[in-house]
């Protein structure tokens, strides 16, 4: 299948700082998801998909054509902006209708496509709101709605579901799956492993500026799961309950906290410890504070799959 | 988009949005400043003409011009790309068909017509209020043409300028306060040639007073040494400061990456 975005040994830095280290990446047709925790890179390398930031090395190009500097492109790029930033003087619909403005549409197909758009992210009703006064789950929509607006073939989305309560990120995720039943590329970032799992199998990890890994779902799963998972456990008496577990063969290392309460576990059978530890807990008549899993976030995955 | 369609939407959607900010009201109601003096002038002057309206009109221009639309501009000029970066929606124009000089271009031009229609307010109530006893007079109309013109023209270079400071400083707005308010102050007291690196310069010199000439003797201090272009001159020399600046702007903008400070 050919490339529609296609970056090779991309690199970007903010002064010293690294933003980006030698990327090279191939978006096929379909939904692509870039998953990594908050500063990973995956901003940066939207913002070079699409013409905002120069690279310093490499080159990102869509549908073969290099992007910085070149504003035809975005005739069928949508790009949705992770910042909650905005014209906030406009009323939802002038928001689109002037965006729509700078594709040389004329006035009554300009209205058309707003309305459309608008309707899409169910903000009919709210159209004649200025933006100012919209929550963040309306803010949210009306930026999905200025990248969709133009019927655009390719989308690229970055965190489009942050701010949106679960009902909406349902919607949100229904309607990029439909841009994907129609043949069209969609990018889209997340922090959040479930979100990206539900819009797509394909993926790609990125953490501190590098691609870790590419794949289907199932494998970053498998390598997530062979991760040693920590969990946390305060309690009244923490030395009673390791006594508990000692010998347990899903456990690979117990440590005590510095507070004296805490109990670090470290297994990779996650399910089976906790299986195991609410009737130790009970028949020891430990009084439990707190359960916690410190590591159990992408950040730790992806420090644990760097340091692989 | 082709660039002369795309400065022409661009304009339209920045000229609608910058009529309702909460800025174009402020910078309304500071221009509005002259026209309670010229009422508060006319009261004292209780309807007599003559030299002492013409010196109170000299000093109202010399409010707009090296005080409101240094500022005006100041703001407008800077914020075509500042105020993009600041509010994190540069993104919404840099991923539009619409090539980056047309941006510059576009936004330039909206903030241009809404200070000059600002300036036109202000002038034009205060200046009228303070004519009000010669309005029989065409050569009234004249001069207040002249006036406008001339404001217009500084409006042009100096949001031109500002743009352009804009483009390469992120903090424009200083070294803004200290060109418009320190150095194009100071510097009409230079002698010779020196004055001639100021945009005020230029705009003095098509006042339609000037020393040795007659008139001004109101605001003769603000003319000291004044050693004027000619009015033609100094016509081009604002369109060329205009042009030269937009055109560094453009490029500037259209090479450099800019972004928000997260």
């Amino acid at each position: 299948m050919t490339a529609v975005i296609s970056a090779t040994h991309l690199s970007k830095y903010y002064g010293h700082v690294l933003g980006l280290d030698d990327v090279s990446l191939e978006i096929e047709a379909g939904i692509t998801g870039l998953l990594g925790p908050n500063g990973a890179g995956k901003s940066t390398f939207m913002k070079l998909a699409t013409g905002q930031m120069k690279p310093n090395l490499g080159a990102v190009a869509i549908r073969g054509r290099r992007v910085w500097n070149a504003p035809e492109i975005f005739r069928i790029v949508g790009f949705c902006s992770e910042p909650d930033a905005f014209y906030e003087d406009m009323t939802g619909f002038e928001f689109l209708a002037g965006l729509l403005r700078f594709y040389g549409f004329s006035r009554k197909e300009i209205g058309e496509r707003a309305a459309r758009a608008l309707d899409i992210v169910e903000l009919t009703k709210d159209k004649d709101r200025l933006i100012r006064g919209y929550s963040r789950g309306m803010r949210q929509r009306v930026k999905f709605a200025q990248a969709i607006a133009h019927d655009p073939e390719i989308l690229i989305l970055d965190e489009p579901l942050s701010g949106l309560d679960p009902l909406g990120k349902r919607k949100l995720i229904k309607l990029i799956r439909g841009f994907k039943d129609e043949g069209r590329t969609v990018l889209v970032s997340s922090h959040v492993l479930p979100e990206i799992e539900a819009l797509t199998s394909r993926v790609a990890l990125i953490h501190q500026g590098k691609v870790l890994a590419e794949g289907d779902v199932p494998y970053i799963r498998e390598l997530i799961e062979a991760h040693p998972h920590q969990i946390s456990v305060r309690s009244s008496d923490p030395r009673a309950l390791a006594a508990r577990f000692v010998g347990d063969p899903s456990i690979l290392r117990m440590t005590f906290g510095g507070d004296g309460r805490t109990l670090v576990v470290e297994t990779r059978k996650r399910d089976v410890f906790f299986g195991r530890l609410a009737p130790a807990v009970l028949e020891a008549g430990i009084e439990v504070e707190e359960i916690s899993s410190p590591d159990d976030n992408l950040e730790a995955v992806f420090k644990y799959l760097v340091g692989k | 988009m082709r660039t002369g369609a795309a400065v022409r939407e661009i304009f339209g959607f920045f000229f609608g949005l910058g009529r309702r900010t909460g800025r174009a009201r402020t910078f309304t109601l500071i221009g509005l400043v002259p026209v309670a003096l010229a009422v508060a002038a006319r009261a004292f002057y209780h309807g007599r003409t003559g030299d002492m309206v013409a010196v109170s009109t000299e000093i109202l221009m010399v409010i707009f011009l090296q005080f409101y639309i240094v500022l005006v501009t100041l703001f407008y000029g800077t914020s075509v790309t500042a105020e993009e970066t600041e509010n994190r929606t540069l993104a919404y124009l840099l991923t539009r068909p619409v090539p980056k000089t047309a941006i510059i271009l576009g936004k330039f031009s909206a903030a241009a017509a809404l200070t000059s229609a600002m300036v036109a307010l202000g002038l034009g109530v205060s200046y009228f209020i303070l004519n009000a006893g010669q309005m029989g007079d065409l050569a009234v109309y004249a001069t207040f043409l002249r006036y406008l013109g001339v404001l217009v023209l500084g409006i042009l270079a100096y949001t031109a300028f500002f743009t352009f400071l804009g483009t390469i400083l992120k903090r424009a707005i200083i070294l803004g306060l200290v060109f418009g308010f320190g150095w194009e102050t100071a510097i009409q007291y230079f002698p010779g040639s020196t004055q001639r690196f100021s945009i005020v310069h230029y705009l003095k010199s098509l006042l339609p007073y000037q020393p040795g000439r007659g008139g001004g003797r109101g605001v003769a201090l603000l003319l000291f040494r004044l050693e004027p272009t000619s009015p033609l001159l100094a016509v081009i020399a604002l369109v060329a400061i205009t042009a030269v600046f937009l055109a560094l702007a453009c490029v500037i903008f259209r090479a450099k990456e800019y972004l928000a400070e997260d």
